[in-house]
């Protein structure tokens, strides 16, 4: 976003979340029937937002239809809050909702807008997680045709997704989807759980708070309910498994700034060609630094 | 007051203030089926409704001012996106329950009923409910309890309900299971 650009709000008399009355009741409807059909893509009217789809326009339609002024918004993108997509959605919201306040602690945050992971502290209930999402259908790789693949959703049928896991054994001893890793919700639809890692897949499951997931571009709201089963397509001899982060000698690796050897890690490489992992979630990292050196902690 | 006025009195139940927040409540409702929130019909309509949805009305629990407002359309109840209905007495339709494409299209039905939190017990489990909670329900017909099994048989196809007294309600999503206790 332009960084001189102001919303003109004195002459145009915007509402407060920028989208109008009608959207937003649009988009509420849609919210109440995916959390009523746990893992259904419920198809909205998507609204044209000041901004490319593809940049978080469905998380943040659901945002604003859900803001209100008592809320503490936390805007992530790929576990940190200083990147430039969470940096960009936060400033649109601050500006479009006067009153509302934004936080950077998922702890003390009520609605979470994320990009690419989720928290790693875990979501309590009547926090809400909202993730954007590129893809909604999980059925996309072997289904070329939308009303196909209604139907099959519909009916439960995941044979070719499944066989597609398969081929990926035969080929390769190992599952190869590293992000949007298929999940069935409730025993019924499989979604694309956007593009978080396995690593964040189980706490999707039977978790405390509500994920609403939004495709602004594909116009698809979907849901995983609080308490709800979130299972990752797998099969009986080959179960599900998450990044380990190991290294060659089979240590677990630990972020280099904070020392938590149990998170999710980026790898960095440095200038010399050498390898260091850090904390995705930075606030998570912020917590476990602020705890075992408090001398260095950051102070925010 | 004036119309104008609580037009754009930001409390009223058609500002969008109050809207904003009703339907965090109906979310959270939504989300753990069988917990009690604080809202009346009329506040639950006007933050669903508008001119892009079909409403129901066979049993008149809606005012006319609130229908002039809402602007909804008028529809039969076996066809109309949301249902008015009271629950101290038989259904007398049958409900659109979607397809299995676009389980959405199911009805919601707004069901009226005595009092929540007082009177019959119903043992709820299934999405949101973390093992089984319990929601005590005054004044509604058991057989309404009998269609909505038979009306939500198929997952996905289904409708959903928001049980209202006069102050409060709580939502019994198509995923929910009742056991009726004594």
């Amino acid at each position: 976003m332009n960084p001189g650009y102001e919303l003109p709000l004195e002459e145009a008399g915007y509402s407060f979340g920028f989208l109008d009355e009608y959207a937003k009741r649009e988009v509420r409807r849609a919210i109440l029937k995916a959390i009523s059909i746990p893992g259904y893509q419920t198809p909205y009217a998507s609204r044209e937002m000041p901004m490319g789809r593809g940049f978080g326009t469905g998380g943040l339609q659901l945002t604003l239809a859900l803001v209100g002024p008592e809320d503490r918004l936390k805007v992530i993108d790929q576990g940190a809050d200083d990147s430039v997509n969470a940096v960009n959605l936060r400033h649109f919201v601050e500006m479009t909702c006067p009153g509302m306040d934004t936080t950077e602690h998922t702890r003390a945050a009520t609605l979470i807008q994320s990009r690419h992971r989720i928290p790693e502290v875990p979501l309590r209930e009547n926090q809400i997680l909202v993730l954007q999402v590129p893809y909604p259908d999980a059925l996309v790789v072997v289904e070329s045709s939308e009303a196909r693949r209604k139907t099959m959703h519909g009916e439960g049928d995941y044979a070719r997704l499944l066989t597609r896991l398969y081929e990926d054994i035969v080929r390769f001893d190992e599952i190869t989807i590293a992000h949007r890793y298929p999940t069935r919700i409730a025993g019924h639809y499989v979604i694309d759980p956007s593009p978080i890692p396995r690593y964040d897949l189980p706490k999707l499951h039977r978790a405390a708070a509500l994920t609403l997931l939004g495709a602004g571009r594909e116009k698809k709201i979907y849901a995983v309910p609080p308490y709800t089963d979130a299972e990752p397509l797998a099969f009986d001899d080959v179960p599900f498994r998450i990044e380990d982060f190991r290294d060659a000698a089979g240590r677990r690796c630990a972020c280099a700034r904070c020392g938590a050897s149990d998170s999710f890690l980026d790898e960095l490489i440095g200038d010399d060609g050498a390898k260091s992992w850090q904390c995705s979630d930075s606030d998570y990292c912020n917590e476990q630094l602020a705890v075992r050196n408090p001398q260095e902690a950051v102070h925010i | 007051m004036s119309e104008t006025a609580s037009l754009l009195d930001h409390q009223s139940i058609w500002g969008p203030m109050a809207q904003q927040r009703v339907f965090r409540c109906l979310l959270e409702a939504f989300s753990y089926p069988g917990r009690i929130q604080s809202a009346s019909l009329p506040a639950l309509l006007a933050t669903l409704g508008d001119s892009e949805i079909s409403l129901a009305d066979p049993d008149e629990l809606v005012a006319a001012d609130d229908w002039r407002r809402l602007g909804a359309r008028r529809e039969a109840a076996d066809k109309a996106n949301f249902v008015v209905a009271r629950g101290d007495i038989d259904p007398a339709f049958q409900p659109a329950i979607g397809t299995l494409e676009s389980p959405e299209q199911g009805a919601t039905i707004l069901l009226r009923v005595r009092k929540l939190g007082r009177g019959a017990k119903l043992k709820l489990s299934g999405p949101g409910i973390q093992d089984a909670i319990k929601l005590a329900v005054g004044g509604l017909d058991p057989a309404w309890l009998e269609r909505r099994a038979q009306w939500n048989a198929g997952f996905p196809m289904g409708v959903d309900f928001i049980l209202v007294d006069g102050e409060q309600f709580a939502a019994l999503p198509r995923t929910v299971s009742i056991a009726g206790e004594a």
